[in-house]
């Protein structure tokens, strides 16, 4: 694990050089174990950070809202903002400046190299400790995490607990930063598409019988876009806003408006704003597993993800997040791409 | 006796080559079934995966999107986006478990009215035998 006193004194130096505007990092959390951001602004708040197998969140997200609030001011502070990244958190700095949302000059990324383990999955974690509430994680010794609650100590294997998206990582490694911490070391993943076996070997009723019972369960509460950082769109085809309805708004008007989906929560709207986001984060997603995490009502989101990423691979061989000078996978094309399934 | 379902085809036809295809074989007085719904676009690159989805769930049956072949693209090679793109959507579409049938592409050219009745004839065939689609379709 990532000696935290270094990382410590590294913000340290940045923030007292003035090198950046603040850092968003990871701070013990205030409801139990799993950590909270923190955004870092004085060299005394230095001290509040940690990083252990808890910080599950994906930073990159609050660089978006940086550039949204850059935007609306009119005398800019244009230091770059400093960002804690784990592995797959800065894959999605990659896709980001892929993209050309942000600069490079906008961020400095401290890279944090997971080490062959990750982060852990809450959800499994309460099951497998009843509800007892954890207070302290440590790695132990040969793949298992040393838990402490108020009772005393337990060890739990680490593939029980780890998040899935952990075990099936391939680069637990930053793979884009300014200054990295830790060894870039790999796991020993057999198969990183494993859990969509699952439904893949199921028959087509099968499969539509899985995504109907997960997906007719959604509320539309959008935490799944909320917390996603490739879901930037000005505007989203749920919630159109650029159209103003005024007094002068005639109801000609109104009902001319493309309506793309509805957003009463039946199962078929749900599909087509499942399928419609799945779609958008076809070669995008870098499997950070914030919507699933963040879904109230436990819909498998990543697995519609993966699903897409696993295509991207097999179908283009392209790789999401792994070059910034790369072209991203639906603005590209190449002369031998599979048309196989074309008349 | 009761009447045969007759499925309900959206397509998507691109401007330069397919639409022209299948005005070809209207012009030419070939004969196709009558349950498609044509769509003119500008180019099969400028059909945006949303079109699809937005499709079956307002009722289509099915889904043809139809452009120019590989290279004969009007606007250079946005049928080479579009066919990564639909791709995916193809992928995905089965993933959740619609049948297969319901979305297919294909490469009509200006010249190729007889392709297209072919094409249509076959999406028919293919899709009677499964019914209406009611997965994606709104208050079914």
């Amino acid at each position: 694990m990532v000696n935290i006193d270094n990382l410590k004194e590294e913000v340290k130096k940045l923030i007292v050089d003035g090198k950046v505007k603040y850092i968003i990092g990871y701070e013990k959390g205030r409801n139990g174990l799993m950590s909270n951001p923190i955004f870092i602004r004085k060299p005394e708040d230095v001290e509040k950070l940690v990083w252990d197998h808890s910080c599950v969140y994906n930073l990159a997200k609050f660089l978006v809202d940086e550039k949204r609030r850059k935007a609306r001011e009119k005398q800019p502070d244009t230091k770059p903002v400093g960002v804690i990244v784990k592995g797959c958190d800065s894959r999605a700095i990659v896709v980001l400046l892929q993209e050309k949302f942000i600069t490079r000059n906008d961020v400095y990324i401290i890279g944090l190299s997971c080490e062959k383990t990750g982060v852990v999955d809450e959800r499994k974690l309460t099951k497998k400790l009843k509800q007892k509430i954890p207070e302290k994680i440590e790695a132990g010794e040969k793949d298992t995490f040393i838990i402490t609650a108020a009772d005393g100590k337990i060890e739990i294997p680490a593939e029980e607990i780890l998040a899935t998206r952990c075990l099936e990582c391939k680069a637990n490694f930053p793979v884009i930063y300014d200054v990295l911490f830790g060894e870039k070391t790999n796991r020993n993943v057999e198969n990183p598409y494993k859990t969509l076996e699952n439904i893949e070997s199921l028959p087509q009723e099968g499969k539509w019988k899985f995504w109907e019972e997960q997906l007719s369960r959604c509320i539309r509460c959008y935490a799944c876009r909320s917390a996603c950082p490739m879901c930037y769109c000005d505007e989203c085809v749920v919630d159109t806003i650029n159209f103003a309805v005024t007094a002068d708004t005639t109801a000609e008007e109104k009902a001319a408006k493309i309506k793309w989906l509805e957003k009463s929560p039946l199962s078929s709207e749900n599909f087509v704003y499942h399928l419609v986001r799945a779609i958008h984060l076809a070669g995008r997603c870098v499997d950070c597993g914030e919507c699933e995490r963040v879904c109230p009502v436990h819909i498998p989101l990543r697995l519609l993800n993966k699903k897409l990423e696993k295509e991207a691979k097999e179908l283009f061989g392209y790789e999401v997040g792994m070059d910034p000078s790369l072209p991203s996978l639906i603005s590209c094309f190449k002369d031998e791409d599979p048309q196989d399934f074309i008349r | 006796m009761p009447e045969e379902f007759e499925p309900k085809i959206v397509a998507f036809l691109c401007k330069w080559c397919s639409s022209a295809g299948s005005d070809l074989a209207g012009v030419s007085r070939m004969e196709y079934p009558p349950n498609v719904i044509p769509i003119q676009v500008m180019c099969s690159g400028s059909v945006s995966p949303l079109y699809i989805f937005s499709a079956l769930n307002k009722g289509a049956d099915g889904v043809l999107v139809s452009g120019c072949h590989p290279g004969d693209c009007h606007y250079i090679k946005g049928n080479m986006y579009a066919r990564r793109r639909l791709a995916l959507v193809k992928k995905l579409l089965e993933y959740i478990g619609l049948e297969p049938e319901r979305f297919q592409v294909s490469w009509v050219s200006a010249a190729e009215g007889t392709k297209y009745t072919q094409i249509i004839k076959d999406l028919v065939k293919e899709l009677k035998p499964l019914g209406p689609q009611t997965k994606l379709r709104r208050n079914p």
